[in-house]
């Protein structure tokens, strides 16, 4: 395992990756929780159409990586460009409107209100982004092999059921990027793997999907990953291979 | 959607809400009570108090100051100035003339018993019961039974108009040793002489013990003043004395014209008094002010102590409110973070929470107004012997006296947990 220098990443980078246009950036993106560090100048660019994972022990700062990209944190420093746009600095309303345009979220516990059904819980995301369509729910629904469970409330799906219908609420809103956090985490190896093909299918499309994971398994069924450790961003051997 | 967040919201946690909506019922029955009590309490304790008799003497406006020893007015009938009995009515064709709930006339003369000639007596001629011919009120009847509603008469009242027939103050009575049924001659000064009869024994104030009650016809028929009476006690609904009527009292001259119209048409005692005086040029009328300060100062720390416990209601509920649904958002706080997540701004959040609130307080209200209004005609029953009238406005501003007692419980939680970040809430940091 190597440290890696903000420079080596980038021209591993440029070398591994086709030119496309960036849709992440990072530079010097740091966020420290009091005196902790949590993650410490990370430099990073994902770039249109890639399906990177991001993995790591824990501790290594992954999941505040998320948050930082996924525009539920702000960092304490850097800057982070999404879509070539500065969100560092955005206030939480304007985090709030970059998130329901352009990011679907996937989470480890699905995170699904247990009152609303799972029709229901996919029209809330359209809810907060423009109109709810039933319909289009439906089909979000049918896509993620659900259609006949629109009217099961959480409570009465199974947890790989669950986790697709999360997956259809990230889709609902057409976003360009889907962040997902151990989205197989709780789940057992059939469900990983229907969870997997969809993520697969969603790239295949032409969607830019960043996965954190601790299974290096799901790690290699990625176009590339990223190691964190200690809140650093570290190459490994295997990396530049 | 959003109906459907609140709907299962409410099915959800149906028990925190029942609670809600029960204190808010608590708060807005005492307050529609009160509130209708309020309105209402005015007139009722207006009524009340009109039986410590009435609150407005009118006199000639040149009468002479009154020569009174013992009881008896000594100044001489002729040269004096009178009222014209027919213009009583008048003073019930006011502006405010609803207010007007009885008007007396008194005639007084020292009259002699039999033939002992230092005997003197006041003899007081009054209505007892009369119906007074008033546009618009066909009924209305007046006397000293109407603004004189303390009078007791031990046997019978003399009939309205009659020639021969009196009471006899109580004083008297005992002195002479008068019994109902007695026969009496009465002389007056100008030597008219009238037989009656005892019809009754009164109890009354001080200076009808010591005299004679009579009919005012008997009255004039002594003094030979035909269609004349000396003074007329009112008795008027008034609203509590203020600033307004005070400056008015003093001066009305000193009020610029809207305050002048702010006044005129306000049923202050002052203002009355006013129009009296505007219907009876040659009349001086007076409020007599113990009468209708104390009247004004009780029913103004009536209605400011109602007003204080309303308010405590208000306060009291609105805390628990907001204990209530602080626990209920904190509780939610992983959903409420989805919501951001998900990209819900501030705003949406706070708007369901508010939801909500308006809900509770809608519902709270219009079943608080229902059992406030019940408990204000128990109170008014129990307390007034007579049913509140309920003004309709009373449930709309019950409903949204409601609606802003929950929206104050639920403001301060909602804020807090809509102003958090979402990595804060959907993490269970908070």
């Amino acid at each position: 395992m190597l440290q890696a220098s903000s420079d080596e990443l980038e021209e591993f980078e440029t070398d591994s990756e086709s030119q496309t246009r960036p849709v992440i950036e990072t530079r010097g993106l740091t966020k420290r929780f009091g005196t902790v560090t949590a993650l410490d100048h990370i430099d990073l660019t994902i770039r249109a159409g890639e399906f990177v994972s991001v993995m790591g022990p824990s501790g290594s700062g992954k999941t505040t990586f998320l948050n930082l990209i996924s525009c539920l944190d702000t960092p304490t420093e850097g800057s982070y460009l999404l879509d070539g746009i500065d969100v560092s600095t955005f206030t939480e309303k304007e985090r709030a409107v970059m998130r329901r345009e352009r990011i679907g979220l996937v989470f480890q516990q699905f995170h699904l209100i247990p009152y609303l059904n799972a029709q229901e819980n996919v029209m809330l995301a359209q809810h907060y982004h423009s109109v709810v369509d039933a319909e289009g729910a439906t089909r979000a629904l049918e896509r993620v092999g659900l259609a006949d469970r629109a009217h099961h409330l959480p409570s009465q799906l199974s947890g790989g059921e669950q986790q697709r219908v999360c997956i259809a609420r990230a889709l609902i809103n057409e976003p360009s990027l889907i962040l997902a956090d151990e989205p197989t985490g709780n789940l057992d190896a059939k469900n990983e793997h229907l969870v997997m093909e969809l993520f697969s299918e969603l790239h295949r499309e032409g969607r830019v999907i960043v996965l954190i994971t601790h299974n290096p398994e799901l790690g290699r069924r990625t176009d590339r990953t990223i190691w964190f450790e200690h809140g650093r961003r570290v190459r490994r051997a295997s990396e530049a291979a | 959607m959003f109906t459907r967040l609140l709907q299962q919201s409410f099915r959800r946690d149906w028990r925190r809400k029942l609670l809600a909506i029960f204190t808010i019922v608590l708060a807005t029955t005492l307050m529609t009570a009160l509130a209708s009590l309020s309105i209402d309490v005015g007139d009722k304790m207006a009524r009340e108090m009109k039986a410590y008799g009435s609150n407005i003497k009118v006199v000639p406006k040149s009468d002479s100051i009154p020569l009174t020893i013992g009881g008896v007015n000594y100044n001489p009938l002729s040269g004096r100035d009178y009222l014209n009995e027919a213009d009583l009515p008048k003073i019930k064709d006011i502006f405010w003339r609803n207010n007007i709930t009885g008007l007396t006339p008194f005639l007084t003369l020292p009259v002699t018993l039999g033939s002992a000639e230092d005997d003197h007596v006041p003899l007081i001629g009054t209505y007892f019961h009369k119906l007074m011919p008033v546009e618009g009120f066909d009924n209305f009847f007046t006397g000293v039974t109407v603004t004189h509603p303390f009078w007791q008469v031990t046997g019978t009242w003399p009939e309205e108009d009659s020639l021969d027939q009196v009471l006899v103050g109580e004083t008297l009575a005992e002195r002479q040793g008068l019994k109902p049924g007695a026969t009496l001659t009465l002389t007056s000064a100008e030597g008219k002489s009238r037989n009656v009869t005892v019809s009754g024994i009164v109890e009354a104030s001080e200076e009808e013990a010591g005299g004679i009650v009579a009919p005012l016809a008997l009255a004039q028929d002594l003094a030979g003043l035909s269609g004349k009476v000396g003074s007329v006690s009112v008795s008027a609904l008034t609203i509590p004395e203020n600033s307004l009527s005070r400056k008015a009292r003093s001066d009305p001259s000193s009020l610029d014209a809207q305050q002048y119209d702010t006044w005129y048409c306000s049923a202050y005692v002052s203002a009355i008094v006013h129009q009296i005086e505007e219907a009876l040029p040659n009349a001086s009328a007076r409020p007599i002010w113990q009468v209708a300060d104390s009247e004004g100062v009780v029913i103004g720390k009536i209605q400011l102590l109602m007003a204080v416990v309303a308010l405590a209601a208000f306060a009291s509920s609105a805390m628990a409110i907001s204990s209530l649904l602080n626990t209920s958002v904190m509780e939610r706080s992983r959903e409420i973070g989805l919501m951001k997540a998900l990209g819900a701004s501030e705003a949406a959040i706070l708007s369901l929470f508010l939801g909500e609130a308006v809900i509770i307080g809608i519902i709270g209200g219009l079943i608080g107004a229902a059992l406030g209004a019940g408990l204000s005609q128990i109170i008014g029953l129990t307390v007034f012997g007579a049913t509140i009238t309920f003004p309709g406005v009373v449930v709309l501003v019950v409903v949204i006296a409601s609606i802003l007692i929950a929206l104050a419980g639920s403001v301060l939680p909602s804020r807090t947990i809509a102003a958090l970040a979402p990595v804060e809430t959907l993490y269970g940091r908070r």
